[in-house]
């Protein structure tokens, strides 16, 4: 698969050699190069000049039901108005970390670290712990295929949705996608050795689309059974989570964090990255973020300098907000961007309501809405 | 991981890799692969060739030495100019034919067969000038096309007269003199040929005459947009080429007494090598004398060597056709990448160990966040750009500096008003008012400066003693940071970094190295002295109570020492604040006897980690973008005070940084605390709860004026 032949290239004498060589002519190896933002990626300011419906610290899982707009934020699942005013639908036991609804109206919940609970709906109060084998403590990300089938992407097999970070700086890929069946049949294994997938969207054919962040890309499954994937789009300049079909065709895509050189540089830098790992904050990491500037303990970059007072919006930042457009195959069409001087970072989750585009800055807790007539008119 | 430590400090402290990036920015390492060839060269065929050392083989040397190097030189000027003359050799063999004529045939006297000879050399060259010079014709084609013409000539000629010189003999002391005498057992020519070298290297590299060559070698349009006269200038470089060229061949006619049908032929091909092995660039603009005799020792000890040991002629001129194509190789990837290596290894990291900073949130931490700082009057916003420190004097003025080379004075009392005291051009930073009320400022780039209250801008010092084993020039000035005056009129200032310039100093943070220091000028002596070498960002600097000592901040070692120039404990050194929070900027007197310090930035657990793992900023240095690199948070603004027993009494904090990001200097001056940051765009003014209202920093270190 396409771990197993990155694998087979790096191993061995030659892949030795060849990477002493590279670290003194300071070659790009990893294809660690962060591709830059233009053409559909060019920069914008349309986050942080939309309408904002909110602020809700945390605010995640935003999703479109029959009933309304539901949101999570803890351990509790809220209900949104357009107004900003929210109410406490439920209170569950763990961190919500992710939401999908059904046609009928069924939510299933991701709970961080334990499972998937169903809400209404036929199967209400149905609880999976463990699909193929596998506990199901990371659901990062689910769909409904009808109202018997769900799709989940369990992001990593041993740390919950929360420690993400760490995910990615200690290289995890032990992320997989699972057909699950609620009456009872088997739960079949999509897709395995994933690097954080966490994001999925079904398309129009029946494709499953899966957001693999730690790698950047979004990936193509077959719907039904454990296939080859196929790269959809690669070389993202930023960490892809939730995807939206869009009702007119295609998709929303959000990418929850940037991708930084110095990040894949530490990446590269292993002993720097174990003693980071044991004796420093995650909130303190050389790492991509939901949200930052929040301390003066945070690590700095040159180029995030203030100057004359002003911190330039083409920082380098780790944290940004992003959401890209995208066509029925996934290449994007349009972006919409907060950028490292804007307050809607971290974006999480996306959901198509009352002729709306919600957008759930996690990072920066804060809901905004695009109309969106607007973006068909800019299109 | 202790052990560990310890092994990255010994191999940070005794393998000192940043003299790699001081070496390769010399001018001068351009001669070092030419310089080690040479050497290689001379022990390789010395040890392997009989009597190459010996009196007789190093006198014939020297004979060819001088012939051959009158020739490189020239080339080596019209290579420098960005030219090329191929026809050297035939120019060579045209002056051999001449001055055989004259003296053999025509028995002229041998002054003016010298004259004749050189002056028909200086045509040959100025029909090259002309041609290339003034109608800007091709270099390679033209010279290539005289090659033919004045090679034709000398052919046509030498038939002509060929029997005529051979039967001609003449019987002149002189003559032979110049082709066999010595001074002091050295020939008479290499002499020659050694004084002109001498004379072209001063030209070349200290003459306005060499340094116009240069530059329009260099880049012909900045040249001409420069004013220099560039048809001339080219025009004289192929007349000096040739002239030297004929004299060679006049030195060799005296030499051999005779010519042949191959003299100076693929001469050319020899000087080219030379030019080029020496490591004169062909692009132009970058070569020297030196790399042109060290290029033509190499190529006639080669030469000879190979014939010593049989190589037939046609083997030897494709060994050296060889090497011509490697040195240009050699020459093309050198030129190419010596910047990129530099920007590469200059930033030299090493390691640097802090243990775990205080933490700001415990209980009872004398550094407790409050936004006391946030709220503070503001002055000059948008006016000013980068006011490091500011002053005030006795009449409330305040001053600062801006990065556009101006000190700026505020009119007081209420600072509304303001225009430019002085323009002095680099960015003010550090500033003290002296007895008299001169104001003296550090100049980033340029030294010690004083301003009169007349506005009268004086130069006081901009360079210190050299030290003994610096490779970089350690006796300029490069980022005078903060400076205090003694009460006897001595002024001790900061010299940040001597390894980076006023704009990078941010840079130096990824280094940590000792590279800063504290220097003393005494006016009474008009003499500057270094005080304290090897400081890690040598930067604030403030008298003690005592006049005998001062206290000194060094930022990336996050620590505050005292130092005594004076009385009993002259020359100690004592630590007053380790492991602070932030990184010192300058340090100022409190009007309660204490000290106020800024914080320019503060610690972060990923930096500190990364002070410790040097390699690891070595790579980041090499492969991130420096805008990308790691850096010390200076987006939040902090204030301390602290007395001489390294006491915080107070700390004065704008978090997030919405009005003061990066406070550098402060000063206290009638109960309220005025704030500069070096990348800011405005002063702060921050009332002092329960200071004297009355306090004034000059009249309380000064005195009252009578």
């Amino acid at each position: 698969m396409v771990r197993g032949r990155q694998l087979l290239g790096e191993a061995g004498m030659i892949g030795a050699f060849r990477r002493a060589y590279a670290s003194f002519r300071g070659f790009d190896t990893a294809g660690s190069a962060v591709p830059a933002m233009d053409g559909p990626l060019t920069p914008n300011t349309r986050l942080d000049e939309a309408r904002v419906i909110g602020q809700f610290a945390g605010i995640d899982n935003l999703v479109a039901t029959p009933g309304g707009l539901v949101g999570s934020q803890g351990s509790d699942i809220l209900a949104l108005s357009d107004t900003g005013a929210a109410r406490i639908l439920r209170s569950l036991e763990a961190p919500v970390s992710c939401l999908a609804a059904s046609a009928d109206g069924t939510l299933a919940v991701g709970l961080d670290g334990k499972g998937v609970v169903l809400i209404g709906g036929r199967h209400d109060g149905q609880r999976v712990t463990e699909a193929a084998g596998q506990a199901l403590i990371c659901p990062t990300s689910a769909a409904f295929v009808d109202a018997d089938t769900l799709i989940v992407t369990n992001g990593s097999a041993s740390l919950p949705a929360a420690a993400w970070k760490r995910d990615l700086m200690t290289e995890g890929a032990s992320g997989s996608v699972f057909r699950l069946s609620l009456t009872g049949g088997k739960a079949v294994r999509l897709a395995f050795g994933l690097a954080y997938p966490s994001g999925i969207a079904l398309s129009a054919e029946g494709d499953i689309f899966v957001a693999e962040a730690w790698r950047h890309r979004v990936l193509c499954l077959p719907a039904t059974s454990a296939g080859l994937p196929t790269v959809l789009l690669g070389q993202l300049p930023a960490y892809p989570g939730r995807m939206l079909r869009r009702a007119e065709g295609g998709f929303w895509l959000a990418l929850f964090a940037p991708r930084n050189q110095l990040v894949e540089f530490v990446l590269r830098e292993d002993a720097y990255r174990r003693r980071m790992i044991e004796t420093i904050d995650p909130d303190l990491w050389i790492a991509p973020a939901l949200t930052s500037g929040v301390t003066f303990l945070e690590p700095i970059q040159g180029g995030a300098r203030k100057k004359l007072n002003q911190l330039k919006p083409w920082s380098p930042s780790w944290s940004y907000g992003l959401v890209l457009r995208c066509d029925d195959r996934m290449r994007p069409v349009e972006s919409y961007h907060s950028r490292a001087d804007g307050h809607v970072h971290g974006v999480t989750s996306l959901a198509e309501w009352d002729g709306q585009l919600m957008i759930g800055a996690k990072g920066s807790g804060v809901v905004v809405g695009l109309t969106i007539g607007r973006a068909r008119q800019a299109a | 991981m202790a052990q560990n430590d310890t092994l990255v400090r010994l191999r940070y402290r005794f393998l000192p890799d940043h003299l790699i990036g001081e070496l390769l920015s010399k001018r001068w390492i351009d001669n070092a692969i030419p310089f080690i060839a040479l050497v290689a060269v001379i022990a390789a065929f010395g040890s392997i060739t009989p009597d190459f050392f010996a009196l007789s083989n190093l006198s014939d040397l020297g004979r060819q030495v001088a012939e051959f190097g009158l020739v490189v030189l020239g080339l080596a000027i019209v290579v420098v100019s960005g030219g090329i003359d191929l026809s050297v050799g035939a120019v060579f063999s045209l002056a051999v034919l001449f001055a055989l004529l004259g003296v053999n045939v025509l028995a002229w006297s041998i002054p003016l067969v010298l004259v004749v000879t050189l002056a028909l050399g200086a045509l040959c060259g100025a029909l090259n000038g002309v041609l290339i010079g003034y109608l800007r014709l091709r270099a390679f084609l033209t010279t290539l096309v005289t090659l033919i013409i004045f090679r034709s000539i000398y052919e046509i000629a030498f038939l002509h007269f060929s029997t005529a010189l051979v039967s001609g003999s003449v019987d002149s002391d002189l003559w032979d003199y110049l082709g066999e005498g010595s001074v002091f057992g050295i020939p008479f020519s290499l002499l020659l040929a050694v004084v002109i070298a001498l004379i072209w290297h001063m030209v070349l590299s200290r003459m306005r005459p060499g340094w116009r060559l240069t530059a329009v070698g260099g880049a012909r349009r900045s040249a001409y947009n420069a004013g220099i006269n560039v048809r001339r200038t080219v025009f004289f470089a192929y007349v000096w080429s040739s002239g030297l060229a004929a004299l060679a061949g006049f030195l060799f006619a005296a030499r051999l007494g005779s010519t042949g049908s191959d003299t100076g032929i693929g001469l050319e091909v020899s000087a080219l090598t030379a030019v080029v092995l020496g490591g004169n660039s062909l692009g132009g603009g970058r070569g020297s004398v030196s790399k042109a005799v060290m290029g033509a020792l190499l190529v006639l000890i080669l030469t000879n060597s190979l014939i010593n040991f049989g190589v037939t002629g046609p083997v030897t001129s494709m060994i050296l056709g060889c090497v011509l194509i490697g040195a240009v190789f050699v020459d093309m990837r050198w030129l190419k990448n010596r910047e990129k290596l530099l920007s590469k290894v200059y930033v030299s990291p090493t390691y640097l160990s802090l243990p775990p900073f205080p933490r700001t949130s415990d209980p009872g931490s004398p550094y407790a966040l409050n936004d006391k700082l946030r709220t503070v009057d503001i002055i000059g916003l948008g006016l000013i750009e980068g006011p490091e420190d500011v002053i005030l004097d006795r009449d409330d003025n305040l001053y600062c500096g801006t990065r556009q080379g101006d000190i700026v004075r505020f009119f007081g009392p209420d600072h509304t008003r303001h225009e430019i005291f002085a323009h002095i051009g680099g960015h003010p930073l550090g500033m003290a008012f002296d007895r008299a009320g001169n104001l003296l400022v550090c100049i980033g780039g340029m030294g010690l400066y004083q301003v009169s209250p007349d506005r009268q801008v004086t130069k006081l010092t901009d360079e210190t003693n050299r030290s003994l084993f610096s490779i970089v020039d350690d006796s300029r000035l490069r980022l005078a940071d903060d400076l205090d005056v003694a009460p006897d009129g001595r002024i001790y200032f900061s010299e940040a970094t001597i390894r980076y310039e006023q704009e990078d100093w941010a840079t130096d943070s990824v280094e940590c190295r000792g590279n800063g220091r504290v220097i003393c000028y005494d006016p009474r002596t008009g003499t500057t002295r270094t005080e304290i070498h090897d400081l890690v960002f040598a930067n604030g600097v403030v008298l003690a109570s005592d006049g005998q000592s001062f206290l000194f901040a060094e930022a990336w070692t996050c620590r505050i020492s005292r130092y005594w120039f004076d009385g009993p404990r002259k020359g100690e050194r004592a630590a007053v604040l380790t492991n602070l929070p932030g990184y010192p900027a300058n340090i100022n007197r409190s009007s309660d006897g204490n000290y106020w310090a800024a914080l320019l930035g503060m610690r972060t657990p990923a930096l500190d980690l990364a002070q410790s793992m040097p390699g690891f900023r070595r790579r980041m240095a090499r492969r991130v973008a420096p805008d990308l690199w790691l850096y010390p948070n200076i987006n939040t603004g902090c204030v301390i005070r602290f007395n001489e027993n390294g006491e915080i009494l107070e700390t004065l904090w704008d978090l997030g940084g919405v009005n003061h990001p990066m406070i550098t200097s402060m000063r206290e001056h009638k109960g309220y605390l005025y704030l500069g940051g070096i990348s800011n765009n405005r002063i702060g003014r921050y009332k002092i709860p329960g200071a004297d209202p009355n306090w004034c920093a000059v009249d309380s270190y000064w005195g009252k004026p009578a």
